[in-house]
């Protein structure tokens, strides 16, 4: 049997009945939500588990072969989950399920919830599309979704000033930056005429023409812009701090590295890695990521506010992964560009896991002190221990220390780097020295003395509690297997994203 | 696998060598006191009085500030316990337990962590004293390990040039040394970097210039003001503990030299002769550098230990590690 396709069925009607299950009172809606949330986590396995073991899926919708009756190029939409994208789907099951069980206890002062569960089931139905779709449109429709109900839910406390400023920022600018995409899009459709991503790649290896170079220009534009990486991070930084900390978790874990990342990664790899040249395209990356690094770990430090570091924080660690993915494209075809790509790609996994573990411990914090200041917030460890020591370990692993999953896909990032070239090496070594900083920081205050005004408060209840430590468990236990896990399912994830001719063989065979 | 190999001897070994560095890390407190007392024409206490200092802390009530967080109870233990890990990296007369291509790098995060562990039990108590402490030390740790980190870097990179099988392993000191290149300029360079390891130790187990964390006088035993009991008997220990280990690595980098090969011993015989005299060598490099350092300096203020270490330290590290790596980048 087919599984692939409850991956959209399950959240789409989720979301849909919705506001129908709403009417039976809350407990439903949100029993109605974690259902929803834990099927589709358990449909995202499968397919990881499929992929790992069976190798690439192709799917087809409407018919049994991509091909067309009489024609030998492919006419409808097709999916096509590689290693890569099983990856990333199970971390968005994972990573939206926490965030959905999170919202249960965080959310319960909030009005408006029916509209609130249908919107964060229809993100992460846009962010699985992002990851399994192989047709171009299919994937502007899907980064549409994804993006409108991100901007919804950063506003979604709209009788607060800055959720609708920093909606309203969020929405000018990424709106503007999907128009970069639509535009791309519609380029390549008028040169080549067609929209599929495999067949794409065919064409454009017969001929590259300036059109198609300037659609990768708008692609890259749009999407970095999508991925938060400097200098057009400014969005990012009111929106993270401004969304419900259970959506910041989603926007910061999630969103930017499936709507920026992946899809920057697919098109530049799975489209164009055969006829541009990689060189040139890998440097542009790479020079981006070591702004993007500087500058978002530099700007952690500085911050007062506990969210917006986080949110700045994530703007650093999306360098080390466009640093990996660019040198994966400088040094393409090499061991480095493998080794590069491989540690790309597992940052981007475990930047999820730590980055929402963070942020939902942000969340609980400003649940119980109604504060995100970290002047006000000395001594926390003494009346949120657990709360505290969930944070201890997320921030350990961010900096990247050895026990911990943040060390393996960093040192995989720095050797690459080091190899390719000393100077990015150096500068990902700077960007994790203010990384450092920045959190040290934050510790210091947290394991200070206690203030008056955090004597009050507790732990969060256990709907909030237990996702937080689920994350920090799985944060510990894939600390420990760091190279098994790099071995088995990060390399060869890697190679399969650099594995252009399969990705074609694979959708032109017909499955 | 092999279970026994694999598990049970290192684990033997580790235990082992625990026992005896705990022990002989404490009596070489002992004599230092004894020493210092005797440069001051003083008596001092007694050589075994570290240990009874240990026993009777461990035995008194422990106090708890009613400000301190969990970490002030764990952070103890968990020096301790990385100190005790760091035993498995740590060279000592012989190759280390674990060691594997890299581990050099575990050695400096172990041992750095240390001192952040010290430093978060510190805050942890609430006392603004100890966060006077916690930030000093925390000012000195950052200045004081690049000067370290480059020149065992450099020393490492430049021995692995002579053709190991695992670069960057602690191991390797036992196969090649520094002093066998041979050319004049690596000759001086070595000796530069002597003095760089020797002030590194000082700052390490903060004597001399670098007693300026735990200053008795100024700040009121700084990091450890507010801990007693059990928990000050056991970072005492991770501070003796910590001590023999940081001058095991000059040991080891510098004067690896053993004299089993003298007495044709094999086999267990000849690693517990090294570890002796590997002791001996300890205690000798620790007399210079914490006795006599100790006995005829005072501290630097904060500011000055930081300059000094940048301006004076770290940049004779550079011109030692430049000088050793010379003939081979020319």
């Amino acid at each position: 049997m087919m599984v692939l396709p409850y991956l959209i069925i399950i959240p789409l009607l989720g979301a849909f009945s919705m506001p129908i299950v709403s009417l039976a009172g809350r407990k439903a809606r949100e029993a109605w939500a974690v259902l929803i949330s834990g099927a589709t986590l358990a449909v995202g396995s499968w397919v990881f588990y499929h992929v790992y073991e069976n190798g690439t899926i192709l799917y087809t919708l409407g018919a049994k072969s991509p091909l067309g009756q009489g024609v030998n190029f492919p006419i409808r939409i097709v999916w096509e989950v590689d290693l890569f994208g099983a990856l990333m789907v199970l971390m968005v099951t994972l990573v939206s399920f926490m965030a959905v069980l999170y919202s249960i206890g965080y959310m319960r002062h909030d009005t408006g919830l029916d509209k609130y569960y249908a919107l964060i089931i229809t993100l992460e139905l846009g962010m699985l599309g992002i990851a399994i779709t192989g047709d171009l449109f299919n994937f502007y429709v899907f980064l549409e979704i994804m993006s409108i109900a991100s901007y919804a839910l950063v506003a979604f406390r709209n009788d607060t000033w800055e959720g609708i400023e920093a909606g309203i920022k969020y929405m000018f600018v990424g709106s503007l930056a999907s128009s970069f995409v639509l535009l791309g899009i519609a380029l390549l459709y008028g040169q080549y005429g067609t929209l599929t991503m495999g067949y794409l790649a065919l064409k454009l290896s017969e001929s590259l023409t300036i059109t198609a170079k300037v659609a990768l220009a708008l692609f890259i534009a749009g999407l970095l812009f999508k991925s938060g990486a400097s200098p057009v991070h400014m969005w990012l930084a009111d929106a993270h701090p401004a969304a419900p900390s259970s959506i910041s978790a989603m926007l910061s874990g999630l969103v930017i590295k499936i709507g920026g990342l992946y899809a920057l990664a697919r098109i530049a790899f799975s489209i164009y890695g055969a006829s541009v040249s990689v060189k040139t395209v890998g440097w542009l990356i790479i020079i981006f990521a070591c702004i993007t690094l500087i500058v978002g770990n530099a700007m952690a430090v500085i911050q007062t506010d506990m969210k917006r570091l986080l949110a700045y924080s994530s703007v650093g660690q999306v360098g080390y992964i466009l640093l990996g993915l660019g040198i994966g494209l400088a040094a393409y075809g090499s061991q480095t560009g493998e080794v590069a790509l491989a540690g790309a790609i597992y940052h981007t996994f475990n930047h999820a896991l730590m980055k929402a573990l963070l942020f939902l411990i942000a969340g609980a914090v400003i649940h119980q002190l109604g504060t995100r200041n970290l002047n006000e917030l000395s001594g926390l460890a003494k009346t949120m221990p657990k709360t505290t020591f969930a944070f201890l370990i997320g921030a350990a692993a961010i900096v990247g220390m050895p026990p911990l999953n943040g060390f393996a896909s960093k040192w995989l990032i720095y050797e690459s780097s080091a190899l390719f070239n000393p100077v990015l090496a150096a500068i990902a070594v700077i960007g994790t020295a203010f990384c450092t900083a920045a959190y040290v920081r934050v510790l210091y205050t947290f394991f200070g003395k206690p203030s008056e005004k955090v004597m009050e408060a507790k732990d969060p209840e256990a709907s909030m509690l237990w996702p937080m430590i689920i994350l920090t468990i799985a944060i510990i236990v894939m600390g420990l297997f760091p190279w098994q896990i790099s071995d088995k399912v990060m390399i060869p994830a890697a190679k399969a994203l650099e594995n252009q001719l399969s990705y074609i063989a694979t959708l032109m065979g017909g499955g | 696998m092999d279970v026994v190999g694999e598990l049970v001897y290192p684990v033997a070994g580790l235990l082992g060598l625990y026992v005896f560095v705990s022990l002989t890390s404490l009596v070489w407190e002992g004599i230092d006191r004894k020493l210092v007392a005797r440069m001051q024409r003083r008596i001092g206490p007694p050589i075994l009085q570290p240990i009874y200092d240990f026993l009777k802390l461990a035995s008194k009530e422990t106090i708890i500030p009613n400000t301190a967080n969990f970490m002030f109870r764990a952070a103890p233990v968990l020096a301790l316990a990385t100190a005790i890990a760091l035993l498995a990296y740590t060279p000592m007369g012989f190759a280390p337990i674990l060691a594997s291509k890299g581990d050099v790098i575990v050695f400096i995060y172990l041992l750095t962590l240390i001192g952040f562990f010290k430093i978060l039990g510190a805050i942890s108590s609430g006392n603004p004293y100890a966060k006077i402490g916690a930030a000093r030390e925390a000012a000195i740790m950052v200045s004081r390990e690049p000067a370290m980190m480059l020149a065992v870097f450099a020393i490492m990179w430049r021995l692995g040039k002579l053709g190991v099988p695992k670069p960057f392993s602690m191991e390797i000191f036992y196969t090649h040394n520094i002093w066998e290149i041979g050319t004049p300029m690596s000759f001086v360079g070595a000796l530069i970097l002597l003095y760089v390891f020797c002030v590194w130790l000082a700052s390490e187990i903060e004597v001399g210039f670098f007693n300026i964390p735990d200053a008795e006088e100024e700040i009121a035993e700084g990091l450890l003001v507010e801990y007693s009991g059990r928990y000050l008997a056991l970072l005492k220990l991770t501070h003796s503990l910590k001590a023999f280990i940081s001058a095991s690595l000059v040991v080891a980098i510098f004067f690896p030299w053993g004299i089993s090969g003298y007495f044709n011993l094999t086999g267990l015989p000849a690693q517990v002769v090294d570890l002796l005299f590997h002791t001996l060598k300890v205690f000798a490099l620790l007399f210079v550098v914490q006795s006599v350092f100790r006995a005829v300096t005072g501290r630097l203020k904060i500011t000055q230990a930081v300059d000094f270490l940048w301006k004076n330290v770290f940049l004779a590290s550079l011109i030692g590690s430049l000088l050793i790596a010379m003939e081979v980048i020319m």
